[in-house]
């Protein structure tokens, strides 16, 4: 019997045998325009309606050919229900927090109902919609933010990190250590709603910190949270991270889906005896303005170097062309 | 009087934002020009942070603390400096574009931009092209920096720079662009004058474009 998407993906997150070709997935949003024409479905209420939030994600199935489905768009769920004010944007324009409830550091309440609050409440419902329709034959891939964006979100990134390069390193951990249950309760909570993988979002990039801080600052408490986590993880972390590729695999996380910066080899070479890696087709350059032939080009040059899970790199553009996505499953199609 | 300059450069580059007025004014007391410690601590020692950071030697949060010496330093000369009519070294308008709220990118070039002895006005994120249009109208800077951060926002950089065109004030200002999805390539295919890396190359964009 042939293998199902899910089968491909859920194999390939174990290190397990190999089908007749590699899986594609996404675990970043695949929300762009050419689908909410297709589907009828748009921003913002792809992020605030369960069954607009689910038909998108499924499109990026069964209209493309993606392996997965992973029904959040925004890195904004967790915080709204936290209590910060968010723009939801619109159809051209991605959510953003608009105020920063901890800005002065003080004790972060977490409400007692928030998973049931309206912005994670349409998450769960979602990744429970997506069960029904596809589980089994597509792997249903949740997501949440874990302390580190969380932190950004409560504080105002730039304030956050200049309690760095202050010293400020007991109010650093301090967000940090409080937003944990925030990550653990809603990674948990979507496996329990019909998630089989749950991507962690968490941007200590390169582009922002060192890997010193990384491993000082943040490491420990991604070990605490993958050792209180229920299912297959994704560690999600943008930009260039390559010297930080060896502290990702030891903080227990099942994968790293990557961006572009990091070369497909090299990341292999590095952590690809210990990781499951996944990306990292370049979003703004290929997938935006490349050529279905640039995109194809990307996405074997990843299989041949042995990334375990194919797609782009993060969240794709909105007005990426469908033709450019559709030429990332026909890559994989091919087969290693 | 070098030694004051070259402790007051030492401090900015380490961040010693605690030490930096006393040394200000240290400085000051000996007879050491508001321009000197501008021209030859401040800025040498912000160009030392933007290769630094170039150089992944060092972060943001170091960034950061460096920028916010720079800026506890200034605010002493400032009235000074004023007083004694120093010229600045150009004005800059920077912006984040339309439906693109961040702002760290950009604030890390206005700091290394301050830093380097230009005024800058900070339009602030989510910038239309018509209030823009306006900023420049009203302001005439020499340099007009344009910021994203998200793929989506790309094609906002390319709306500027034709709007300026259409209402014939391209010849009337420069235009330099950055951020993470942007690329030279990108750059001169919109028609834009400079494109800076980052925040250290936005500052050697902008002294190339004000002559």
């Amino acid at each position: 019997m042939k293998p199902s998407g899910y089968q491909l993906i859920m194999s390939a997150m174990f290190k397990g045998e190999k089908g007749e070709r590699p899986p594609a997935g996404n675990p970043t949003s695949i929300a762009c325009h050419d689908l909410m024409d297709v589907t009828g479905v748009s921003f913002p209420e792809a992020h605030l309606n369960a069954e607009a939030m689910a038909e998108l994600a499924l499109a990026g199935h069964e209209l493309i050919g993606f392996d997965t489905v992973m029904p959040e768009y925004s890195v904004d769920q967790e915080v709204a229900a936290l209590g910060a004010d968010v723009d939801w944007g619109d159809r051209t324009m991605m959510p953003d927090t608009k105020s920063f409830l901890y800005a002065d550091f003080s004790d972060i309440v977490i409400p007692d109902d928030f998973l049931e609050r309206p912005s994670m409440r349409v998450l769960l419902d979602a990744l429970s919609i997506l069960r029904r329709h596809v589980g089994g034959s597509a792997a249903i891939i949740g997501k949440a933010m874990g302390p580190w964006t969380l932190s950004y979100h409560m504080a105002g990134t730039q304030n956050f990190l200049l309690q760095i390069g202050l010293g400020e390193i007991d109010t650093v951990k301090r967000m940090v250590e409080q937003l944990m249950p925030v990550t653990i309760a809603s990674v948990n909570a979507q496996f329990r709603a019909g998630a089989d993988i749950v991507v962690v979002a968490d941007h200590a990039t390169g582009n922002l910190i060192s890997a010193t801080h990384y491993a000082e600052l943040l490491l420990p408490y991604h070990q605490e949270l993958t050792s209180q986590i229920d299912g297959p993880t994704i560690l999600h972390v943008c930009g260039n991270c390559f010297d930080r590729l060896r502290h990702f695999a030891e903080a227990g996380f099942n994968a790293y889906h990557f961006e572009w910066q990091v070369d497909a080899k090299r990341a292999v070479e590095t952590v690809g005896d210990t990781m499951v890696l996944v990306g990292n087709v370049n979003n703004a350059q290929t997938l935006l303005q490349g050529t279905p032939e640039d995109v194809h080009r990307e996405a074997r040059y990843a299989i041949e170097a042995g990334v375990d899970i194919i797609g782009p790199e993060c969240a794709i553009p909105l007005s990426t062309p469908l033709e450019n996505l559709k030429a990332i499953i026909a890559a994989v199609q091919e087969g290693y | 009087m070098s030694n004051h300059l070259e402790i007051i450069k030492e401090a900015i580059i380490g961040g010693k934002h605690k030490d930096v007025e006393e040394l200000v004014r240290s400085a000051l007391d000996d007879g050491v020009s508001a321009n000197a410690i501008v021209n030859e601590a401040m800025i040498p020692g912000m160009d030392v942070v933007g290769k630094k950071f170039s150089n992944n030697e060092i972060f943001v949060p170091e960034m950061l603390v460096a920028a916010v010496t720079m800026n506890k330093g200034l605010d002493i000369l400032k009235p000074i400096l004023k007083q004694s009519g120093s010229k600045s070294k150009g004005t800059i308008v920077m912006c984040t574009v339309k439906g693109d709220l961040h702002d760290i990118g950009k604030n890390l070039v206005i700091m290394m931009l301050e830093g380097a002895g230009f005024d800058v006005i900070d339009v602030g994120v989510d910038t239309s092209v018509d209030k823009l249009i306006d900023a420049v109208k009203q302001i005439k800077p020499d340099v007009l920096g344009l910021s994203a951060l998200l793929t989506t926002t790309l094609p906002e950089m390319a709306k500027v720079i034709q709007s300026l065109e259409a209402n014939g004030m391209r010849g009337e200002v420069k235009v330099m662009i950055g951020g993470a999805p942007v690329d030279a390539a990108y750059s001169e295919k919109i028609g834009a004058d400079g494109y800076g890396r980052d925040a250290a190359q936005a500052v050697e964009v902008a002294r190339r474009l004000i002559v």
